[in-house]
């Protein structure tokens, strides 16, 4: 099938097969490998995304669901190769140990920003809550979010 | 790993959807948010040829208020169904059973129909929709149907929706006047997971105080989401105290016919839907 839809800000048109998911495009397809495949079923959140802004699992959605949209996935954070506020604040903090969860963190933290830029330690942690990270470093991924946000 | 080739058909119109569903060979699965579906048939249990997906089609994501009655197109996001103004103001139980489903990125894809037609007893918005009275809109190549939300799950991950049907929409009748209603859902592992048991309450008192109509209905309570009609027994007439309170989520807990998995065994089941009814109804009163 036939897609046109904008991925980080750039129009792409492309062929893909039926059965593929948005992962399988990313990763696949475009060899952008910052979207991870973690358990393949929506629940760990580390390849989470932002379709229309709004985060959804890349797992999960066909491919065909992007035709007109507009995906967001981690490389299309920094700007001029300059890290953005959560990605600098996730660094300050020490948010990443593995690194795995990041992306997926990195990008449902954005979508609530947007939503609600001055949240509550409760409200971050209710954004994440889809987002597992092994290694258990929630304590300082939440730090990171409320760092990036704007103070309450 | 990916998924098993299938073919994708993308109708635009429902009589169109309907059409290339009772002339295909072969599986044929109609796929809405894909949040069930997809993890499925990455599971290998069900391998369908074809999906005939639902986006396309214009209208199946309108929210309306039709005389008086709240029309919620199949394809409408749970995310988007708990932020509409008019879900929150008229049917904050609906909006609220739809927030408590999973996580954010897990509501943005999530469909209301999606939900119906995947049948997991332990959904959220169903017991919402039981204690609401919805009905349940479901086409075919014929034409249409409305299905009473009570005679629509009719058995373990089974529906009333036929093969070569699809579920356009559901109706939800107005909130009584002056009703109070809630809903709880007890996850023991995670606040993201689905219910061990959901319990979702809609009750009206009298001038007295006494309970003139009574709602109730429990997810994770048994093969498909239920009414808990000996527990709405129980209470109508009475006032809510604590003894008519105890004396209810007994009932509930008697007539509820709950299984046993990972999440907990039937006897672990049927004491948390004691506890939650208890703590739903005194919450309401």
């Amino acid at each position: 099938m036939r897609l046109d839809f904008t991925l980080n800000n750039r129009p792409y048109r492309l062929e893909a097969p039926d059965h593929w998911t948005v992962l399988d495009l990313l990763r696949d397809g475009l060899a952008l490998t910052a979207t991870k495949y973690g358990c393949g079923e929506g629940v760990c959140g580390t390849c989470t995304v932002l379709l229309d802004d709004e985060p959804v699992r890349a797992c999960l959605v066909l491919a065909a669901r992007l035709r007109g949209r507009t995906l967001l996935t981690a490389e299309g954070l920094e700007s001029n190769g300059a890290p953005d506020r959560l990605q600098s604040a996730f660094a300050r903090a020490g948010a990443a140990q593995c690194g795995f969860c990041t992306p997926g963190m990195l990008l449902s933290a954005r979508a609530l920003l947007a939503a609600n830029p001055s949240p509550t330690e409760h409200d971050v942690r209710e954004a994440l809550a889809g987002n597992l990270c092994r290694c258990t470093g929630y304590t300082k991924i939440v730090e990171a979010v409320l760092a990036a946000a704007g103070p309450r | 790993m990916r998924l098993r080739p299938f073919a994708l058909v993308e109708p635009e119109t429902i009589p169109e959807a309907v059409e290339i569903l009772a002339r295909l060979d072969g599986e044929a699965r109609v796929i809405a948010g894909g949040t069930a579906l997809v993890p499925t048939m990455r599971l290998g249990l069900v391998t369908p040829d074809r999906l005939v997906s639902l986006h396309r089609i214009a209208g199946l994501s309108e929210v309306r208020v039709d005389k008086g009655m709240l029309e919620i197109g199949a394809m409408t996001s749970l995310s988007a169904l708990m932020r509409y103004g008019i879900v929150r103001d008229g049917w904050p139980l609906l909006a609220h059973a739809a927030a408590r489903v999973a996580t954010p990125s897990i509501r943005s894809s999530a469909t209301l129909g999606g939900n119906l037609c995947y049948a997991e007893a332990a959904s959220d918005p169903a017991p919402a929709l039981l204690c609401l009275e919805a009905q349940v809109r479901v086409a075919d190549s014929v034409g249409e149907r409305v299905v009473p939300i009570g005679e629509f799950f009719t058995g373990f991950y089974e529906t009333a929706v036929a093969a070569g049907e699809i579920l356009t929409a559901v109706r939800v009748p107005p909130m009584p006047e002056g009703a109070r209603a809630g809903y709880v859902k007890f996850c023991p592992r995670s606040a993201e997971d689905k219910p061990l048991v959901g319990v979702a309450a809609l009750v009206t008192l009298d001038g007295a105080g006494r309970v003139s109509d009574i709602r109730l209905a429990l997810a994770g309570a048994a093969p498909t989401p239920i009414r808990a009609r000996r527990a709405e027994a129980a209470l109508r007439g009475e006032t809510l105290t604590d003894a008519a309170v105890r004396a209810a989520a007994d009932a509930a807990a008697i007539e509820a016919d709950p299984l046993s998995d990972l999440m907990g065994s039937a006897d672990y089941r049927r004491e948390m839907i004691r506890v939650w009814v208890r703590r739903l109804l005194l919450s309401l009163r």
